[in-house]
């Protein structure tokens, strides 16, 4: 109104989260399993960091991948860590990775009505040494699947993988049938190539991809030895063997 | 007293939250404003000339939505070169000021501008209209206005007297806008002012790093702190046993 | 029964108004637009005017062109840079580039910068800041280089160098730091891609490459991508489908050819002659 006063009452509240944009995704093989995500976190129209890890090595065979508010992320994420150490003290092992899955769901559900706002990915090796993805919505929903991607390019990002991983739409040539599991190389490009495609048409995904690798307990690296700036964190000798891969995204 | 209304300015609109000012003394006026132009917390301009020129003898002060006021300057810049070809003479500052008042008073629902238009005619010599943010027409020996404005009528009130020169006159001016300019956030950078006589106009420009200095607070950080005894320092809690 | 009307006024239609402020009010969101979430700036050197621009459209997060041209033709010695609604931005400096040709044909001189300037700023006053279009404006003509920005409510600046659009407070960054009295033409053009570039990396609506544009009394050069500092990376697979991959239900082959059997009836050939 131009006298200042207005037509309608007016609600002003304080808006406790933000969204800090970037994409995650993971995919699982056989016995392997590859959990990737950006770099980028910003707000609005600006970059508040070019890098900053959304994707968390939790146990010897198990990451999280985390995307959303990036502050109550890294929160999880530490209250995550906090009790599988606690569990490491109690038990004298890591927690099995389906344990890990049903923890989140507790853990997340238990801030039902004022829930983390991030949508978590888990991948890694289960007991019987196959890969596995777990996904995750803010309040505790998962189910373990072969392929998921979420965040801000989750759009542009999960129909690729459905077509690539899933082989929707797709049908196989006369007399064959579609391969249920990728072999690792094939995985890897395919999560390269769904960055470099998600940088080059969302404005909130880029600068740096990191990509986890998870490989069940005596399983080939060969397979890895080309992949360029590739990097090893396995601290136990003969069990699952973890790797990062990191690799520059563009920056504009 | 002149306020700006937050509320009034579009979303997005380019503000000029301003410190203005006209006084006149015996053989003309003196005009002046800060440069500061706003969108937010964006200075997009901070070197505006917000003393706009609507003929050889009178000029306006800005203040309130940039484009409205600019549009408002221009159709009386063009209302007052119509006159002049049909009067054969120049227009008296209360005929401008007047076309500036229809203006702000019929369309007060669209605009958002305060405006204070001075200069010298051979009528009146020197006059100071003040055209409030609704309209009105207001003829003042000294007027100032814009957001800046509030903090420095205490210091008008008790400084301006009737009969200065021209030269106390423009150190007024300079004076009052420094001090709103250094209270008021959406007013700064540098000082420009006009001198308008019979004779002509003569522009008058301080740089921001020569405004006149005021008080501006005592350095508290690096002192001795006067009140601090020996035996100040800070001592263990005492924990009972 | 009542007669349609056929009354076409000029300018805009306003026929869906009611209809879209009934929608809004029942909740139902206007369509976006393409906004070009932009980086555009200018600057005044020794010889004329340096203009520059990002080539980034955005449809909310989603890069909608990756390579679109933001510097507008408004005559030969005189262009326009636009960031806001990018239809607004087209529409608007097509129409005073047409206007300001039929200014100098009336006239018979070239054109002068302030009478764009002019025309462009009563235009978006008029339409109260609906007509989002945020403009760089720059040009030599027989006054002079001449620099100006016009925001959407149809306010104007005259100053040696500006920016506008989103990223214009990192191109601006970069202009307070590095702008001279009288550059020369491949300082000012560096300086300008700087301030452009600033944009493009710090700015998520900029990015991809810097147009530039410089003009000067005898000649106006058009830099169309300028740099490049974001070329796609080779992807690590191709995505070529095997022939078969789409499936069909139904195939039906039709003959296109039309075949038509002419009798001739008349008596004689036409005298052709």
């Amino acid at each position: 109104m131009p006298d200042g006063s207005f037509e309608r009452p007016q609600q002003r509240q304080f808006n406790p989260y933000s969204e800090n944009g970037g994409t995650i995704l993971a995919i699982a093989g056989a016995d392997f399993s590859v959990i990737a995500g950006d770099t980028r976190q910003s707000e609005g129209y600006s970059i508040q960091t070019r890098y900053a890890p959304k994707v968390f090595r939790l146990t010897e065979r198990a990451v999280l991948a985390v995307n959303g508010f990036a502050a109550d992320g890294n929160m999880f994420v530490k209250k995550v860590k906090q009790r599988l150490e606690w569990y490491r003290h109690a038990h004298a092992k890591d927690m099995p990775l389906r344990a890990i899955a049903r923890l989140i769901q507790t853990m997340l559900y238990a801030q039902r009505f004022f829930p983390y706002y991030v949508y978590n990915i888990l991948g890694g090796i289960e007991e019987d040494g196959t890969g596995a993805v777990y996904s995750f919505d803010p309040v505790g929903s998962y189910e373990r699947e072969a392929c998921r991607a979420a965040g801000a390019a989750q759009s542009l990002v999960q129909p690729f993988l459905d077509n690539q991983i899933y082989f929707k739409n797709q049908t196989p040539a006369p007399g064959t049938n579609h391969p249920t599991h990728l072999p690792l190389p094939d995985v890897l490009s395919i999560v390269i190539d769904s960055f470099t495609s998600a940088t080059e048409r969302h404005i909130e995904v880029g600068d740096g991809l990191e990509i986890y690798v998870v490989l069940a307990k005596g399983r080939s690296t060969q397979e890895l030895a080309s992949i360029g700036g590739l990097q090893e964190l396995t601290t136990r000798a003969e069990g699952d063997r973890m790797f990062v891969v990191r690799r520059d995204l563009k920056k504009d | 007293m002149e306020t700006i209304d937050i509320n009034r300015l579009k979303s997005g609109e380019v503000n000029l939250g301003t410190s203005i000012m006209a006084v006149q003394f015996k053989d003309g006026v003196v005009v002046g404003a800060d440069s500061r132009t706003t969108t937010g917390s964006y200075i997009a301009n901070r070197v505006t000339d917000k003393l706009t020129h609507v003929h050889d003898r009178i000029y306006c002060c800005r203040s309130g939505s940039a484009a409205d006021t600019q549009a408002i300057a221009d159709y009386v810049h063009y209302y007052l070169q119509l006159y002049t070809q049909m009067h054969g003479e120049r227009p008296p500052v209360h005929t401008a000021a007047s076309v500036f008042d229809k203006f702000c008073y019929e369309n007060k629902d669209a605009l958002s501008a305060g405006i204070i238009v001075a200069g010298w005619d051979k009528e009146v010599g020197p006059s100071v209209y003040n055209i409030p943010l609704g309209g009105g027409l207001f003829r003042q020996p000294w007027a100032i206005g814009g957001s800046g404005s509030t903090y420095v009528y205490g210091y008008c009130d008790a400084t301006y007297q009737e009969g200065w020169g021209r030269d106390e006159t423009v150190e007024f001016v300079k004076h009052t806008l420094a001090l709103a300019m250094s209270r008021d956030g959406s007013s700064g950078g540098v000082i420009r002012m006009c001198v308008i006589t019979e004779d002509g106009v003569e522009r008058l420009f301080v740089p921001g790093n020569e405004l006149p200095k005021f008080w501006e607070g005592k350095e508290v950080l690096g002192l001795p702190l006067s009140t601090k005894k020996a035996g100040d320092e800070p001592v263990p809690m005492a924990i009972e046993a | 029964m009542a007669t349609a009307s056929v009354f076409c006024s000029p300018g805009f239609d306003f026929s869906h108004e009611i209809r879209n402020n009934f929608l809004q009010e029942r909740g139902v969101p206007l369509p976006k637009a393409t906004s070009t979430g932009t980086t555009i700036v200018g600057c005044l050197f020794k010889d004329g005017i340096v203009l520059g621009a990002d080539t980034r459209a955005t449809e909310g997060p989603i890069v909608a062109d990756k390579n679109c041209e933001k510097i507008h033709y408004i005559t030969d010695s005189i262009r326009c840079c636009g960031a806001g609604t990018a239809a607004d931005t087209e529409f608007t400096t097509a129409m005073i580039s047409s206007n300001m040709e039929l200014h100098a044909l009336s006239t018979g001189r070239k054109p002068r910068v302030v009478t764009a300037m002019t025309m462009l700023k009563q235009y978006l006053f008029r339409y109260q800041g609906n007509v989002g279009a945020a403009l760089v404006l720059g040009g030599v003509d027989a006054t002079g280089p001449h620099l100006f920005t016009i925001h959407p409510h149809g306010s104007t600046d005259k100053l040696p160098y500006v920016t506008m659009g989103s990223g214009s407070l990192a191109a601006m960054a970069v202009f307070e730091a590095g702008w001279r009295p009288n550059m020369e033409r491949a300082d000012a053009l560096a300086l300008v891609t700087a301030a452009v570039s600033a944009g493009i990396f710090n700015d998520l609506g900029s990015g991809s490459n810097v147009d530039a544009c410089v003009i000067t009394a005898s000649h106006t050069e058009m830099l169309r991508n300028y740099v490049r500092p974001n070329e796609r990376v080779q992807k690590e697979r191709s995505y070529g489908f095997r022939r078969g991959t789409t499936a069909w239900k139904k195939e039906d082959i039709r003959n296109m050819v039309v075949n038509e059997d002419i009798t001739f009836t008349g008596a004689e050939a036409m005298d052709t002659s």
